[in-house]
């Protein structure tokens, strides 16, 4: 047996017997700020789910789940403390009065419905959406980059101009007029229909992914191995775009929450009798002199979200493409060990 | 390279074409446009339902209704332009017309400051990478990048536009104020210039003195009820851009080039005086050939000064001179300020929450532009944030992959200094893939411009364009839709000229 | 006695990488008189780009220097940057390897030149402009004053280097670092690099310092040279000592494992009677169209090329870039389609390549690739990619599979732990025995070789190809080898083709091409190639010389 020394011994330590796919989940882990991220988004998705229930379908194919929280989004109720926020997060030896949550943390508007059930209800539509656009959006940006990148020539051309027309359209546009179509059915066929024109991003760097993969070696072995255009697709060039993918989908998701809750906000969105963060906080710019809560709850949690999403998606970027973090100092360099020669 | 861009035009005029196609038919399908007479309680119901199937030739399946409003479109070729009529029976070209330059102008001026601040900012943090101003310019841009524009717009309405009108009622910095401002200004010039801990904190000192120094002799002079610039502060600033423009341009080494900026910007006090006292017959068109012209006079300033090499000292000489030009009109604006201020028709609150102009406003052109600036501050500011973020991340990326490449290592073993490296070496291949980003960005400008608008109650595009696809009026929309694509087709091409421009691979085989 | 240029003492440099620096150089001295050029060789990871570079401290900001470096008696270690930038393209030069991304895509030549120039004189554009004209007369581009307003793009790589070159003289330094000039280019235009880098060496008088792993082109320009390896210095002298009798066991390893042109041992005829024995493969007439896409017209990469190759034998295809060698390669077993001609392998019949018609052919021919980063793909653990072709000709699956896969192992000499481990994890040497494993798989009657040692070491070259042999000799499979080497094809091939601009030019028995080539082509490509002994190389200069 001749063994050989790796060129890149250094770097092999702590990556041996790991696969890419272990490579890249360790370095993910390793980034504080996306799992710090990815937490809270998980800890704001289960809160907004469970708090108030989950009610979708029409009448005729309803599923509704009751939640923890004792309001509904809908419900009027009585109005209390002038409709300002009961939650006090002071302890009492700064404002006298104790910590407490009180009935309408977020306050109420001056119908009386709770903020904090709205504010839930808006961010379940806004989540949903945004996983449903990055899902149907990704799926066909995959589909249309894959196949304009592998086959080339006049595919390409025709896939390209297409995705040409599409980009000439604004989103917010194309989107407003949609809502204005859809809006009325619910979130979800919104979504949907939006995911139809959210792609052409991540259909260009797919297929500039796959015209460089395809002229890679390992794709001719492949051929000469007996695989089909297929399974070269799916087993040999897709798993080695999948990081640019993952990456771009997260930006997308972030677009897509921005998105839905501009077009609720000029109304083509999410509309009545439903609520969206956009919605809700369109409603209440004008009160944000006397009731400037109403207007900064759905515009934080919006904000939180797509920061979270971002920041997932730059850890991401990081563990698929790993560069030096942050500048070597003086100090690292009279500190750091010697290698024996 | 005319090629190239024929062949460009050619295709997005195709393009454009079947976009115009397919959102005719969305939008048609979109709604029913008779909804609001369906439910009216009028009697005469029948006939106008009847009278606006007239009208809107609504009989007509939309996707052969498209041609009908082609046909008018396509007019413009032999004169008889011809959008349709809206859905009130008004020509939709009477009512574009106004609604377009409000809009364009807002979406041109946020684009423009977007690439010039985003490019500028991503170039400084590309080259003091991983450092702390690095660090925080890269997570700002990830807030903005998180930002809905309406919120943003929304929030700026209420604490600048109320805030800063509240202010001007009494218009004293805070002293607490001062400070902080005198120690962000600490914090982030050394961040920006670099350099060993020592000169940091030097530059960090100075900084601090000259913000803290500045904005107490604002508060002493009353500054803001009377803002203006002044001789003595005009030949200061023309000085330091002089400076300024030299060390980027040439480097100081440069005696030259030196000595020609500062010729400019004396030439710039010296027509100080007379400029002013003409100023009241300015009109636009005479704003722009003063502009050029300004630019013409620094070029043969420098072109005479220049020696042997005169044409890095003639751009020198012409970059300075166009910003001294700045500074002088600059301050004519803000005297025209005092007089906005106090004219019955602003009263004090000159930061508008509603509408693009103000109504009824007569003046000057100082005054209009004052009035102009105050209204398209905040939408401006609005949509830049958003578009900042992302030229800045792209350019960024774009200067450390150049930086890596062969060829800069070739300009430094040559013996080039660092500036020239960077400035004539990178700058350029960085540029290139940036202008196709312009095209993709373009898009979502408008998007923004119509939530923007929202906010801001402005009578522009986009609320015709809300308004319009309310009521299912076609024909509104598609006008909104044509202008607007016709504009990002234009900035395309310009992308696509300054493309084919920069990158020589492209302009020569 | 000539003065020192260049005293180099106890130079040392190190990489931090997360916390611990990492030797590149250790202890290196050598000193370099005007006139005179010291080649360092080494293989990849020896440290003798890094030296190169540390000499005027063109290092990255993660390296550290120490030790001197006197140029004309000023240490450059000592001085301030703007001093040390003074020195840079104006005493001390450099030529880099890969003349298309040295220079700046968007400038056109004559402007870097002249660049260069203004930086280190005080002197006006229309004078540089006529200096820049002047220095690329002297590198013999031709039509210098056109030639002053080109961009790198329209130029050839040869012309390219010229240019390169130019501007590293315009200011007519005292030391020119190379660093590998010549490994980018084709072996003729190596040459001529060669002779222009000579010429000016005599008349600027200059020092070249000549980083190289080619031991040909040291043997060419070389007075001294210096051994390096992982950093350390192992062996100087000059170039007769440490050639013909060199000192140390790894110099030594290093000369043996280097092929040398005319020195491979008798080959034994392989038996080509055509009456009982039909060719692997069979080309006639065949051609290969790149067809018009877009704007660019068709290209015809290979024009009516007639080879075959028989049971056993091993064909050396060889040819420079645009040759068409690696496309016929690849049209040999359908990877690329050809638009004329007939080709079979092993009596099917592919002209008309359909994937149907492909199938067959696929189980008896096997394909190394050329660059071991590339030919793997990195998301499959290497076992599978070896066993792919058995699971996709349903030959095996399961446990079987593994141990076909094991076997394959073993052939190649790699551990069969080894199935289990990634791309990234194995050298690249390790790589293409893969490579060959994976080839194998079906036990081949025909084996494509395309440039399979083109991006490996010398040292681990020389394992590869004997390897190779062996295999070859055992399993008795047809080869077609394709190499731009000939040094390399000499130790290898019964036969040997040569190619040029798409047509085959001559073919016959390696001896035979070798030692009498009929045509002018390859004669020329034939003395072009360096030979690792200085005395022969001398001779063989001359020879080519004369033929000019």
């Amino acid at each position: 047996m001749i063994e050989e020394k790796s060129e890149n011994a250094i770097q092999q330590k702590e990556v041996e017997g790991l696969s890419q796919g272990r490579i890249v989940l360790k370095r993910f882990l390793n980034h504080k700020a996306a799992i710090a991220s990815m937490l809270i988004l998980l800890a704001i998705i289960l809160f907004a789910f469970t708090s108030v229930g989950i009610d979708i379908g029409s009448d005729s194919a309803k599923i509704k789940i009751p939640g923890w929280w004792k309001y509904d989004y809908a419900q009027i109720n009585d109005v209390e403390n002038k409709g300002n926020p009961t939650m006090d997060l002071l302890p009492s030896f700064i404002d006298g009065t104790g910590m407490a949550i009180g009935n309408h943390p977020f306050g109420q508007d001056e119908v009386g419905h709770d903020g904090f059930a709205r504010v839930m209800r808006g961010a379940q539509q806004s989540i949903m959406v945004m996983f449903v656009i990055g899902l149907v959006a990704t799926a066909i940006g995959v589909f249309i980059g894959a196949v304009a990148g592998f086959y080339r020539k006049w595919i390409d051309s025709i896939l390209m101009r297409f995705t040409d027309l599409i980009i000439t359209i604004p989103v917010v546009i194309v989107g407003a007029v949609i809502g204005r179509a859809v809006g009325n059915l619910g979130a979800f066929l919104l979504a949907v229909f939006l995911g139809f024109f959210s792609w052409t991003g991540l259909a260009r760097l797919v297929r500039g992914e796959f015209l460089s993969l395809r002229e890679r070696e390992f794709v001719d072995a492949a051929r000469m191995a007996g695989a089909s255009n297929l399974r070269i697709i799916f087993r040999h060039i897709l798993p080695n775009a999948i990081g640019v993918v993952i990456v771009n989908t997260t930006l997308l998701m972030s677009a897509a929450i921005l998105l839905e809750t501009g077009l609720s906000f000029i109304g083509f969105g999410v509309r009545l009798p439903d609520v969206s963060l956009g919605y809700l906080i369109n409603e209440n710019q004008t009160a944000f002199s006397t009731r400037p809560w109403l207007f900064w709850y759905p515009g934080l949690f919006i904000v939180s979200i797509a920061l979270c999403v971002n920041f997932i998606g730059d850890g991401l970027r990081d563990a698929f493409d790993p560069k030096q973090r942050r500048a070597i100092t003086s100090k690292d360099k009279r500190v750091a060990k010697v290698v024996s020669k | 390279m005319l090629k190239f861009i024929t062949r460009r035009l050619l295709v997005s005029v195709v393009v454009l074409f079947a976009a115009t196609y397919l959102m005719y038919v969305l939008t048609a399908y979109s709604g029913d446009p008779l909804e609001d007479l369906r439910t009216s309680t009028a009697r005469n119901k029948e006939q106008l339902i009847q009278r606006r199937i007239d009208l809107l030739n609504l009989n007509v399946p939309p996707y052969l209704r498209f041609f009908i409003w082609l046909g008018g479109v396509l007019g413009v070729f032999v004169g008889k332009f011809d959008l349709g009529k809206n859905i009130s029976g008004q020509l939709v070209s009477n009512e574009l017309g106004s609604a377009m330059v409000t809009t364009m102008q807002l979406v041109l001026v946020a684009t423009v400051a977007a690439i010039l601040l985003g490019v500028i900012v991503g170039i400084s943090t590309a080259l003091r990478q991983y450092s702390a101003f690095d660090y925080s310019i890269t997570f700002t841009s990830f807030l903005f990048f998180s930002l809905p524009v309406f919120w943003v717009a929304v929030l700026l309405k209420q604490y600048m536009a109320i805030g800063f009108n509240d202010f001007l009622e009494d218009p004293q910095i805070p002293i607490v104020l001062i400070f902080v401002f005198a120690a962000i200004s600490a914090v982030v010039w050394p961040g920006i210039i670099g350099g060993r801990m020592k000169i940091k904190v030097r530059i960090g000192a100075i900084a601090f003195s000259i913000t803290a120094g500045l904005l107490f002799i604002l508060n002493l002079t009353g500054w803001f009820e009377k803002p203006g610039i002044g001789p003595v502060s005009g030949l200061l600033m023309g000085v330091a851009i002089a400076f300024a423009v030299t060390a980027l341009s040439t480097g100081l080494a440069n005696k030259k080039a030196r000595n020609a900026s500062l010729v400019v910007v004396a030439i710039g006090m010296l027509a100080w005086l007379p400029f002013n006292l003409f100023s009241l017959y300015v009109s636009p068109l005479i704003f722009f050939i003063l502009a050029v012209a300004t630019v013409i006079v620094g070029y043969l300033v420098g072109n005479l000064m220049g020696g042997q090499d005169k044409a890095p000292v003639a751009r020198t000489a012409a970059i300075t001179a166009l910003l001294m030009g700045g500074v002088i009109a600059l301050d004519r604006f803000m005297q025209a300020w005092k007089p906005y201020f106090e004219s019955s028709y602003i009263s004090g609150r000159p930061f508008a929450t509603v509408g693009d102009q103000t109504p009824n406003l007569q003046g000057s052109f100082w005054v209009l532009g004052v009035d102009k600036f105050t209204h398209l501050l905040l939408p401006t500011l609005a949509l830049l944030l958003i578009g900042f973020a992302g030229y800045t991340r792209y350019s960024r990326a774009s200067l450390l992959e150049i930086m890596n490449q062969d060829y800069i290592r070739t300009a430094r073993a040559k013996g080039l200094p660092d500036r020239t490296v960077v400035m004539r070496h990178a700058f350029r291949n960085t540029m290139i893939p940036l202008t196709t980003l312009v095209a993709f960005d373009f898009a979502g400008v408008i998007g923004g411009a119509v939530i923007t608008e929202r906010v801001f109650s402005w009578s522009g595009m986009g609320s015709l364009f809300i308004e319009g696809l309310r009521r299912v009026d076609v024909n509104t929309v598609m006008g909104f839709f044509l202008i607007t694509g016709t504009v990002a087709l234009l900035f395309n091409l310009l992308a696509d000229i300054v493309y084919s421009l920069l990158d020589p691979r492209i302009r020569v085989n | 006695m000539t003065k020192s240029i260049l005293n180099v003492s106890d130079l040392c440099v190190d990489f931090w990488v997360d916390g611990v620096w990492y030797p590149a150089a250790i202890d290196i001295n050598f000193n370099l008189q005007a006139g005179k050029t010291l080649a360092i060789v080494g293989e990849s990871g020896s440290g003798k780009s890094t030296t190169a570079m540390a000499l005027t401290r063109l290092l990255p900001s993660n390296a550290r220097i120490s030790g001197s470096v006197l140029l004309n008696g000023q240490d450059l270690m000592q001085m301030s940057n703007s001093e040390v930038r003074k020195i840079r393209g104006n005493q001390v030069a450099y030529i880099f390897q890969e003349p298309m991304t040295a220079l700046n895509p968007v400038y056109t030549i004559g402007f870097q030149i002249s660049e260069t120039l203004r930086n280190h004189y005080d002197i006006n554009p229309v004078d540089a402009k006529a200096r820049a004209i002047e220095l690329l007369t002297m590198v013999e581009l031709p039509e210098p004053a056109e030639a002053y307003d080109k961009y790198p793009h329209q130029l050839s790589g040869g012309q390219r280097q010229r240019a390169m070159i130019a501007q590293s003289i315009s200011c007519d330094p005292e030391l020119l670092i190379a660093d590998e000039p010549t490994t980018a280019l084709d072996v003729t235009v190596q040459a001529e690099i060669l002779d222009l880098m000579r010429g000016l060496r005599t008349r600027l008088n200059s020092a070249i310092l000549l980083i190289t792993h080619d031991m040909g082109v040291v043997a060419d320009l070389a007075d001294e040279i210096l051994v390096m390896k992982d950093g350390r210095l192992v062996e100087s002298g000059a170039i007769a000592d440490v050639f013909y009798t060199p000192k140390q066991a790894y110099t030594k390893e290093l000369l043996a494992a280097v092929p040398k042109l005319g020195s491979a041992r008798q080959r034994i005829e392989v038996p080509r009677d055509s009456e009982t024995v039909k060719p692997v493969l069979s080309m006639i007439d065949v051609s290969v169209e790149y067809p018009k896409n877009g704007r660019t017209p068709a290209f015809k990469a290979v024009e009516q090329v007639s080879l075959e190759i028989y049971p056993g034998e091993i064909l050396g295809l060889v040819g420079e870039s645009g040759s068409g060698k690696t496309t016929l390669g690849r049209a040999a077993v359908g990877l690329l389609p050809i638009s004329a001609g007939t080709l079979s392998v092993s009596g099917l019949d592919i002209s008309k390549a359909s994937d149907r018609a492909l199938r067959p052919v696929r189980a008896k021919s096997g394909f190394v690739f050329q660059d071991p980063a590339s030919s793997l793909n990195p998301r499959l653990p290497i076992g599978q990619s070896i066993g792919e072709p058995l699971l996709l000709s349903k030959t095996a699956k399961g446990a079987s599979l593994e141990r076909l896969v094991e076997e394959l192992l073993d052939k190649v000499e790699l551990p069969r732990s080894y199935r289990n481990r990634y791309p990234h994890e194995l050298s690249g040497g390790q790589r293409q025995r893969v490579g060959i494993a994976r080839a194998l798989a079906l036990t081949p009657e025909l084996l494509i070789a395309d440039e399979p040692t083109s991006a490996l070491d010398v040292s681990v070259q020389a394992r590869f190809l004997d390897l190779l042999q062996e295999i070859q000799a055992r399993l008795q499979f047809a080869c077609l080898f394709i190499s731009h080497d000939l040094a390399v094809v000499d130790i290898l091939a019964h036969r040997i083709a040569v190619m040029q601009n798409g047509r085959l030019v001559e073919e016959g028995l390696r001896d035979q091409i070798l030692k009498n080539p009929k045509d002018p082509y390859t004669q020329r490509l034939i003395s072009a190639v360096p030979v690792p002994d200085p005395a022969e190389q001398k001779k063989r200069r001359e020879a080519r010389q004369a033929l000019k």
